[in-house]
Parts: C-alpha cells; sequence; structure tokens
C-alpha cells in the first residue's frame, strides 16, 4: 500500500468518525445538487417551451425561399423561377435530409377579408393541410369547427379577426386579393373553422386556407410556393441544417434559394435562449457558493476535534503537506458521497417534474415571452449540461471548502498542541 | 400590405380623373398670380363641376401587362364612381368614393365591400397609382406650401415650376411634390412625388393636350416609379364631358352594384 492510497483511507475512516454530521453534511450538498439540476431543467423547459412556440406555431425552425422572396415578399418570387418547381417530390426530397423531420410548402398573399358590413386587411397562408399538421401546431389550434377541405373554397381564421368580422364557423367570407396576373382576385369563401394562437398577429390577421384555393384565387399556376418551412429533429441543429447544399428544388445550377434558420429570423429568441444558458452558470455559483460556507465550516470543526491526533502525526515526522491532503481527500469523499446522493433523489424528482409538470394555470392564462406565448406550465427538460455543470460545482465546492481547513492543518505546532 | 392595393387604387382612379379635370379647368386667360393661386385655381373651379369620362388605363410591370377600359363620373373632389368594362373578367368591377368613405363591388360574387379608412393604401389593379397621392390631391393648398421653384431646363421661360411643400402637421406622406405647369394655357407638364427623405418616388407626366367637352386638356398621363424605370402606367382619355347633370345622388350604393350608365 502505497503513501497516497493510505491517506485517502485514513480521509475516509475520519469521516465515518461522526457519521451523523458526514451524512448531514453531504445531505446539504446533495441537496444543492438537487436544486442547481431542478432550476436548470426548468429553465431549460421554459426556453424549450418557447423555442418551440417561437417556432413551430407558424414559421418552422428552417425555412425556405426564393433569393428574392425577402425582404419585399413579392408574390412572384417563388421558389424554382419561372417555371415553378414539382412541390411534391421536392418536399419528399427534403425529408431525406439528415435531421428534417417534415416540410411543408406555403403560399402568401395580402387581401382584404369582409362579411356583412365588416372588411379586414389579412394576410393569406396557403397550406396543404396534412403537411403543414407534420411542420407547425398551426392547424391544431383550431379551436372551434373544423379544418377547411381543399377545393372547396374553405378557410380557417384567427378568432381575434373572426371577433371583428362578427363570423362564426358557416358564416360566408368575401376574400379579394391582388392576384398574379394584374387582375383583382376575389371569391365566395366559407368559414369552417376558427384558431386561437395567443399570438395577436396571428390570431388577428390571418386566414388560412388550403394552397390550392389560394392559388386559384390569386390566378398562380401549380408548383408555384413562396415558402417551405422544415421542422428540424432539434431546433439547435436547425442552423447547421440551412447550411446544407441538398436543399435546393433544382440541384445546384437551379434558382437560388435563401435558407434561414429561426436563429436567423427569430434572432431575438436565440439571443434569449443564449442568455438563459448563461444564466445557468449563475444558478449554480450562487448555490454552492453559499454550500461552501457550510462544508467549510463543518471541515473546521472536525478537524479542530483531531488537533491532538494531527499534532502526533506531524511529530511523528509526517509532512504539513501530507496532513493537508487528507483533509481535502476527505471533503473529496463527502463531495462524491454527497453526489451520489445528490443523484439518486435528483432522478426521481426530474422524472417527476418532466412528466407532471408544475401547472401554473390557477395563477395566469399564459403569457407572451420574447414573443412566443407561453403555456402556464413549467416542466423540467431532461438536459445533459444541467447534471454535468452541477457535479462539478459540487465538486469544486468540496475542494475550495477544504482549502482553508488544510491550511489551518497543516499549520498545527505539534509541540505546543501535544503539550496541552 | 398588398391587401389594400386593389380596393384603393380604384378611388386613386376617381381622384386622378378629378385632378386632370382640376389642371385643365383652369382658364387660359387666368392670371394667377402666386403660386398658391395656381393650384387653389384648380381647386375652386373643380367644385360642383360634374364629369363622365371613358378611360383606357395601361399597366405594364415586370410581370405582366394589361389594359382595363373604364367609365368614371366625378362631382366635385368628394364624389367619384368608376366601372370597368373590360377585359371581360373584370368587367362590372367598381368603386365609389363618397368624402372619405369607399365602397368596392365585386360582380363575380356579387357583393359590396366598404373599405377601411385604415387602408388608403398600396395601388388598383397593379397599377402605379396610390390612393394617397390622388385623395389628397383636392387639399393641396390646404396641405402645403406652395411656392416658385427653377427646375431649369429647355424654354425654362413658358413654364411656372411650383414646389410644394407639406406643413409640419399635415397627414400628407410625400415630403415634396415638384410641378411644371404651361404658362400660357397653365396645362400641367409633369408632377414629381418625394418621399420625406427626399427621394424621387415617381414621376407622372401629362401631354397629348386637346379639346374634350369643350376644354383643352391633357389626354395621356404617364406614371413611371422611380425604383422601377421599367415599369409604366398609362392613363388615357377617350371621351370627356363636363357637367353631366348628376347630383350626390347619383353616387350611391345602388349605383354602384349597377351596370347601366345614364
Amino acid at each position: 500500500m502505497n503513501d497516497r492510497s493510505l491517506w485517502w483511507r485514513i480521509a475516509w475512516r475520519n469521516l465515518w468518525r461522526n457519521s451523523r454530521r458526514t451524512i448531514i453534511t453531504a445531505a446539504a450538498l446533495a441537496f444543492g445538487f438537487l436544486s442547481c439540476v431542478v432550476m436548470i431543467g426548468i429553465w431549460y423547459g421554459v426556453i424549450d417551451e418557447m423555442i418551440e412556440t417561437g417556432t413551430n406555431l407558424v414559421s418552422g425552425q428552417v425555412q425556405i425561399h426564393a433569393k428574392d422572396y425577402l425582404p419585399e415578399r413579392s408574390m412572384h418570387a417563388t421558389l424554382g423561377g419561372q417555371g415553378g418547381i414539382e412541390v411534391g417530390t421536392y418536399l419528399d426530397h427534403l425529408e431525406t435530409e439528415p435531421y428534417v423531420v417534415a416540410a411543408a410548402p406555403r403560399v402568401y398573399a395580402g387581401g382584404l377579408v369582409s362579411s356583412g358590413e365588416h372588411t379586414v386587411a389579412g394576410i393569406f397562408l396557403g397550406v396543404e393541410p396534412e403537411r403543414e399538421a407534420r411542420v407547425t401546431r398551426l392547424l391544431a389550434s383550431l379551436v372551434e369547427g373544423r379544418l377547411p377541405v381543399p377545393g372547396r373554397r374553405e378557410l380557417i381564421m384567427g378568432d381575434e379577426m373572426a371577433r371583428t368580422l362578427d363570423v362564426r364557423p358557416g358564416s360566408e367570407i368575401v376574400v379579394v386579393a391582388p392576384a398574379a396576373d394584374g387582375s383583382m382576385g376575389n371569391d365566395l369563401y366559407r368559414l369552417t373553422g376558427v384558431l386561437h394562437s395567443g399570438l395577436p398577429t396571428l390570431d388577428g390577421a390571418y386566414v388560412v386556407l388550403p394552397i390550392l384555393d389560394l392559388r386559384q384565387l390569386l390566378a398562380m399556376e401549380e408548383g408555384r410556393v413562396h415558402e417551405v418551412a422544415l421542422r428540424v429533429s432539434d431546433p439547435w441543429v436547425a442552423p447547421a441544417v440551412a447550411m446544407g447544399a441538398g436543399l435546393m428544388p433544382q440541384g445546384p445550377n437551379g434558382p437560388p434559394i435563401q435558407v434561414r434558420a429561426w436563429t436567423d429570423f427569430r434572432a431575438e429568441l436565440a439571443e434569449y435562449a443564449r442568455l438563459a444558458f448563461a444564466v445557468n452558470g449563475i444558478v449554480v455559483a450562487i448555490v454552492f457558493g453559499m454550500a461552501i460556507f457550510g462544508v467549510a465550516n463543518t471541515l473546521l470543526m472536525s478537524t479542530f476535534e483531531r488537533r491532538r491526533e494531527f499534532a502526533l502525526v506531524r511529530a511523528l515526522g509526517t509532512q504539513p503537506r501530507s496532513v493537508a491532503w487528507t483533509v481535502v481527500y476527505e471533503s473529496l469523499i463527502l463531495g462524491v458521497i454527497a453526489l451520489a446522493a445528490g443523484t439518486l433523489i435528483t432522478a426521481p424528482v426530474m422524472y417527476w417534474l418532466h412528466e407532471y409538470p408544475i401547472d401554473l394555470s390557477r395563477f395566469t392564462e399564459g403569457f407572451t415571452m420574447a414573443g412566443s406565448a407561453m403555456r402556464p406550465v413549467l416542466r423540467a427538460e431532461y438536459t445533459l449540461d444541467g447534471p454535468v455543470v452541477s457535479a462539478i460545482g459540487l465538486l469544486i465546492t468540496s475542494l475550495l471548502a477544504a482549502l482553508y481547513p488544510a491550511y489551518r492543518v497543516s499549520r498545527i505546532p505539534p509541540a505546543d498542541v501535544l503539550a496541552d | 400590405m398588398l391587401a389594400a392595393a386593389g380596393p384603393r387604387r380604384t378611388r386613386t382612379l376617381g381622384q386622378t380623373h378629378a385632378l386632370i379635370l382640376g389642371l385643365c379647368l383652369l382658364p387660359s386667360t387666368s392670371l394667377a398670380q402666386s403660386p398658391r393661386d395656381i393650384i387653389d385655381q384648380v381647386d375652386r373651379l373643380m367644385r360642383g363641376n360634374s364629369s363622365r369620362g371613358r378611360i383606357e388605363m395601361q399597366i405594364r410591370t415586370k410581370h405582366w401587362e394589361r389594359t382595363l377600359q373604364m367609365v368614371a363620373w366625378s362631382l366635385g373632389t368628394e364624389y367619384s364612381l368608376v366601372r370597368v368594362e373590360a377585359p371581360v373578367k373584370e368587367a362590372g368591377t367598381a368603386t365609389l368614393k363618397v368624402v372619405d368613405e369607399v365602397w368596392n363591388y365585386l360582380p363575380r360574387v356579387d357583393r359590396t365591400i366598404k373599405i377601411p379608412p385604415s387602408m388608403m393604401m398600396g395601388s388598383w389593379m397593379g397599377s402605379h397609382f396610390t390612393n394617397d397621392d390622388f385623395v389628397k390631391e383636392s387639399r393641396l393648398i390646404e396641405d402645403y406650401d406652395i411656392a416658385f421653384a427653377d427646375f431649369g431646363g429647355q424654354e425654362r421661360a413658358s413654364y411656372w415650376d411650383l414646389s410644394l411643400t407639406p406643413h409640419p402637421d399635415a397627414p400628407v406622406v410625400w415630403g415634396r411634390i415638384d410641378y411644371r405647369v404651361r404658362k400660357a394655357d397653365l396645362m400641367p407638364v409633369w408632377a414629381r412625388y418625394f418621399d420625406e427623405g427626399g427621394a424621387l418616388v415617381r414621376t407622372m407626366t401629362f401631354d397629348q393636350y386637346q379639346r374634350m367637352g369643350g376644354r383643352l386638356v391633357p389626354a395621356r398621363m404617364t406614371v413611371v416609379p422611380a425604383d422601377k424605370p421599367q415599369e409604366v402606367t398609362l392613363v388615357l382619355y377617350q371621351s370627356l364631358e363636363f357637367d353631366i347633370g348628376v347630383d350626390e345622388t347619383f353616387f350611391s350604393l345602388r349605383n354602384l352594384r349597377r351596370s347601366a350608365v345614364p
């Protein structure tokens, strides 16, 4: 047995001289670990919710447009240039790209929506209902009625717009929009359902209808698409997906496209998420910063009790440094025990908060944060960096807490102490 | 917003009609003294005057070209009615403006839509007219300070050059309007519209001066947007009658929907 493992053994035994004190100290650290992991988990949950609602409601996580579509959003700037594209083939191809879960085509137009005495400006959004449902929750936010059936001149709109127009499912709606041939497209539609998303723009200004019907209203040819929205397997891979070379509708020699990830078109959301990640470090620092003093205090007490023993080993010729190290070992072992215990208690709590999120709907009906409609629940997200950052914080805490007690021990004058 | 475009432009046309008439009705003998007087004459002479004109509008954009035939009635600056007669697809589409309110009639769905006042931007049928220009034309002397200017060029001496700058609190979209008017008969030559940053937005040119309905008018007006110089809208007067004996009751929702013309 070498010298170092001997000191580890001594440290281990010292810990259990007063097992109650050790357990209480370890418990403090373990709860510190628990609070950090849970807080970070909930924080991530809030961020995920924000990104999810911010991107999955209508925008998608990656958007593909013709190069000249933005910022003017000219109705003529469709993907594939003059000839349009084979929409179905293109979308199927996109869904084979890495990380891409689903792709949905859109056609946009601005126009008037009218019923009876009331007329409002609206944004027409043409979608393919089945594909759209796999990319965004837009159609899932239907709160009344049913979805429009393609080819039957049916549409749905936000509840705020429905209120302004004083219409309900079944009502007749006049739609007017400048068409691609310069004429004024107009037609009679029937409202089949009402959406509520929580986003004022969407609820107040959007009219959603099958892409085929909107193309007809706008005198647009088949194969014309303004936007393709993608859903990716993890929001944070969206920028990488957007850089991918396989997104061109007609190969690298086709008309140029512009691809943007949500981190571009919702830059404030990405900034907010990054800010929130930085906050994690602060949470860990505060929790364990407090714990350091508690652990240091315990170690000071336990080493003070053993002054005579330390003096004795010093008198027998042990280097002050070796004596000091044993205190550090002791604290590190304490940290590892706390970490193990902390993991044991944290796992079920995280599971619980993930599966059964805290429901705050008693206190609020939901709110908008960084432009995303939030549901009033606190769900803890599983993350790797939560536990890792907390574990590092915990071990650094036990190390730092041992420094001063170790220094004190190394300075024990053997003769004086033994003489007492 | 694109949406707003359609209905608004219609109104534009009525106003255009009124504007042209206004500019043209100045008697050539009139001795306008001040810049303000020149514009004021236009305004004053227009009031109470009714007219009916047949108009062809040719629009050329990057993506399409089209020609509309229409009939327009006006009474003063407050009332106008414009009805599209061709192409067939849009025949019967009509717009009524009464004071500050605008309605559109859509024959395809047989519905009348009242255009909300918040939607007074954009252009009609893809033309390069915006509603706001023409709605505000009738109030030039109220909203603008008018001063003589010198835009140079050849035969400079035969024109009145006028520079119109909006009053600080005037509800207008332009930063400045430059007008050139012929001294001899007060016929407009061109007008240039600038935004608040001083950049040229569009140029309107008048020509083909001829007598219609007993008055000298520019039978053609050309609008070219500064940012798309290859695009153009032409307004051609094919006929024009004055004092046709209509009053306010003619400008009704019933007449908006009716295809018969008086």
